[in-house]
């Protein structure tokens, strides 16, 4: 069965990389009027740059055609896109001839991202799996650098962020998950620090699909407690249960968000922030000439070299962050409250 | 119009993020002070708490951001 989807999917991407995608840099790149587009780095692309070079993604769309019959085109690019005749160019976005798109499935280069954060994350498990599968690290030390590495911060996840925030009976059930999604992000962020490459958690899509497993598995794993705090809180008057019910849904819902956001406009503004303060070189040669040029280079240069110290450890922390947060909504809906109301709100007024 | 109410918009935001983050940091180095011992403890909730407000802060940011984009 895996092995049947496992060729299936090698011959779905052999297919879309061996038609000729690939293009050397575009020299008819058109000129904007600013000498640097900042969003242009930070907006998701078409393509996947590798060392200058630009490999273009497939096109996936399912639109609905001017007789209102509705279709899934697949194209190996977007050039290939224009010249089915099928679609045209406006303003940078593919629009159909004649009908509208209903949903876009198209790899974009923050998808790719996306996948070859997990992919490196499942090598890496992977890896360290098969390694204590042998024996090594059970029956003897961890080997090596990779496997150190990994057993770091594994424990590092399981007894610092998983087992002290969430009930203990329950906790090591949701190590896989938070673990995962912790490994996941923190490559993300780190490939986006690559000077070619995209971060893929700067796209606000991304940060929300994570924060929505977050919140679907803190629902699912909401206990009894839980929802009677959300609808009938215990405790208080009638009147004021009537009006937690709306502030708890609420709650309920900013949660996520507030994950998604936070992660999203971290990443997103240490890229803008480098960018824009690499873009004060062209700006400068612009308006003043080469001699300012050159004068502001050494300030550019210098501050962006630590920028990228603080981004590495901004893009560890947020990983960190988004599990611990993960963790903590989890807990708060797991828990089970065996002990009395009084005690109860004696612990969490505090 | 929108351009002048996002930058002001960003600079109080950025006021009040740094008055809540600097009041955690206060008081959890204090705290650390008082008690090395519980430097672990007291830094985790440090992260968790700054967290919460720069979620805060983030919601603003992201107005800003859409004020200036429709500017």
């Amino acid at each position: 069965m895996i092995q049947t989807f496992r060729r299936l999917f090698l011959t779905i991407l052999f297919l879309s990389v061996s038609t000729p995608n690939l293009f050397a840099a575009d020299a008819a790149e058109k000129e904007s009027e600013s000498p640097i587009d900042i969003m242009g780095t930070v907006a998701d692309h078409d393509y996947f740059k590798f060392f200058g070079t630009k490999l273009y993604l497939p096109r996936i769309i399912y639109w609905s055609d001017g007789e209102g019959s509705s279709q899934l085109s697949t194209f190996s690019s977007t050039k290939k896109a224009i010249e089915s005749g099928m679609f045209e160019d406006v303003d940078n976005a593919l629009v159909p001839t004649d009908g509208v798109i209903k949903i876009d499935l198209s790899i974009t280069s923050h998808l790719v991202y996306f996948w070859f954060g997990l992919g490196a994350v499942a090598l890496f498990t992977m890896f360290a799996g098969s390694r204590y599968k042998k024996g090594v690290g059970r029956d003897i030390e961890p080997q090596g650098a990779m496997q150190n590495l990994f057993e770091v911060f594994f424990v590092f996840i399981r007894d610092d962020v998983v087992r002290p925030n969430i009930d203990e009976k329950k906790a090591d059930k949701y190590v896989p998950y938070l673990f995962t999604i912790f490994m996941a992000l923190a490559f993300m962020n780190t490939f986006g620090l690559l000077p070619w490459a995209a971060t893929a958690t700067a796209d606000i899509t991304v940060t929300a699909v994570l924060a929505l497993f977050t919140f679907v598995i803190t629902q699912f794993s909401g206990t009894k407690d839980h929802w009677v705090h959300i609808f009938w809180f215990p405790g208080v008057p009638f009147g004021v249960k009537l009006l937690m019910i709306p502030v708890e849904l609420i709650g309920l819902l900013t949660k996520p968000f507030a994950l998604a956001i936070r992660l999203f406009a971290n990443m997103m503004s240490g890229k803008i922030m480098i960018i824009a303060i690499l873009g004060l070189i062209f700006i400068f040669n612009d308006m003043y000439g080469s001699v300012a040029a050159y004068g502001v280079s050494i300030f550019s240069v210098s501050m962006t070299a630590i920028l990228y110290i603080l981004k590495l450890f901004v893009s560890l922390l947020q990983a960190y962050i988004f599990t611990l947060l993960s963790a903590v909504f989890i807990g708060m809906a797991a828990e089970s409250h065996d002990h009395d109301e009084e005690h109860y709100h004696a612990e969490h007024a505090a | 119009m929108g351009l002048l109410a996002a930058g002001i918009g960003a600079g109080i935001v950025a006021i009040g993020a740094g008055i809540g983050i600097g009041m955690i940091g206060k008081a959890a180095t204090e705290s650390i002070a008082r008690q090395p011992e519980a430097a672990g403890d007291i830094r985790g909730a440090m992260i968790l708490t700054a967290a919460f407000i720069e979620g805060v802060a983030l919601f603003g940011a992201i107005i800003c951001i859409i004020l200036a984009l429709q500017g």
